[in-house]
């Protein structure tokens, strides 16, 4: 093993939840940087549609169910058939949370786990298994959030499905033995779409604890998820946070 | 489905309150801080309904954000029941 040459940098990445927000700020500076991308999310937005337009040789998206196991085979296996292998994968696709614990409904936290932990580990593992079965190198970014490693009201579920994220990445980063660099991002709050699910006074104290005054921007973040893609590092097994130093 | 009444409602949080060593006011305008009715105390209520009607009630955080007096308590948890 410590003979093994680097990881080479993705070319052909596949992000889940690519629609909008994070997952379509991630697939379009993959695209700007020259990389291959394959998209799928629940809905394919105009947004992601106008970028499948832009890129037609680079791009390939579909309406798939991250929780749909098999749609999401044949998506990688479309994937596969129009660019050649899979050698990154961004797991991004996740359903938010604002509930209490005692009253959120046991189906909703059903969701909310199988969407978030067991289908981007089922996702991992059918990638992870195309990868290793081709002899290829690649690469793998948990999107997870600073919710793993800090507490926050009404987001119990959530939280205990990027902590399992942020566990999966550093067991798998050793289980695959180098063949793989295994990260995750973990982004602090969103003005945006997460970050709407949080009351304004708790958003405020967020902002007021941030010593770089705002709260994280997605552009902020897909630097960090191109580097862990693309860059000649030797970080594996991380979670690397982005959030202002809000969470230290 | 054994529906409690918003007078129900109300003797319940009564209880929810006397246990902390204060009073509910007989105003449904009275500002929950003002009797330090926090969500946790919300909680309990919702779960005291819950154990009085035998069906659960879920509800996300931004209704409860909303909440601001006795009377939008007792509004919200009786709309709950009835959802």
């Amino acid at each position: 093993m410590s003979d093994s040459p680097p990881v080479p940098a993705s070319t052909v990445v596949l992000v889940s939840g690519g629609s909008r927000g994070l997952g379509l700020a991630i697939v379009t500076d993959l695209l700007d940087a020259g990389l291959t991308v394959a998209a799928f999310a629940r809905t394919v937005t105009p947004e992601l549609e106008k970028l499948a337009d832009a890129y037609p040789d680079r791009v390939h998206v579909g309406a798939v169910d991250v929780t749909d196991l098999a749609a999401a085979q044949r998506f990688l296996r479309a994937v596969e058939a129009r660019f050649g292998p899979v050698d990154g994968l961004v797991n991004n696709a996740a359903v938010g949370q604002d509930s209490m614990h005692t009253h959120t409904a046991t189906a909703d936290i059903a969701r909310i786990v199988e969407t978030n932990l067991t289908a981007p580990l089922q996702l991992t593992r059918l990638v992870a298994r195309r990868m290793l079965g081709q002899g290829r190198r690649g690469r793998i970014v948990n999107v997870t959030s600073i919710c793993a490693q800090r507490g926050f009201p009404g987001l119990v579920a959530y939280s205990a499905t990027k902590g399992g994220m942020d566990a999966a990445t550093r067991s798998l980063a050793r289980e695959l033995g180098g063949r793989m660099l295994v990260n995750a991002v973990a982004p602090g709050f969103f003005a945006s779409e997460m970050s709407a699910v949080l009351g304004s006074t708790q958003l405020d104290q967020i902002v007021r604890r941030t010593p770089t005054g705002h709260l994280t921007e997605p552009a902020e973040v897909v630097p960090v998820v191109r580097m862990l893609l693309c860059a000649h590092t030797n970080i594996n097994g991380q979670v690397i946070v982005v959030d202002g130093a809000a969470s230290i | 489905m054994n529906e409690l009444s918003r007078a129900q409602i109300r003797d319940l949080m009564a209880q929810v309150v006397r246990n902390q060593g204060r009073v509910l006011p007989d105003d449904d305008s009275t500002d929950l801080r003002e009797i330090g009715f926090r969500s946790l105390d919300f909680s309990e209520l919702a779960l005291r309904v819950e154990d009085a009607t035998g069906e659960e009630l879920n509800f996300d955080a931004p209704g409860l954000r909303r909440i601001a007096t006795v009377g939008d308590v007792l509004d919200f948890l009786a709309e709950l029941q009835r959802q």
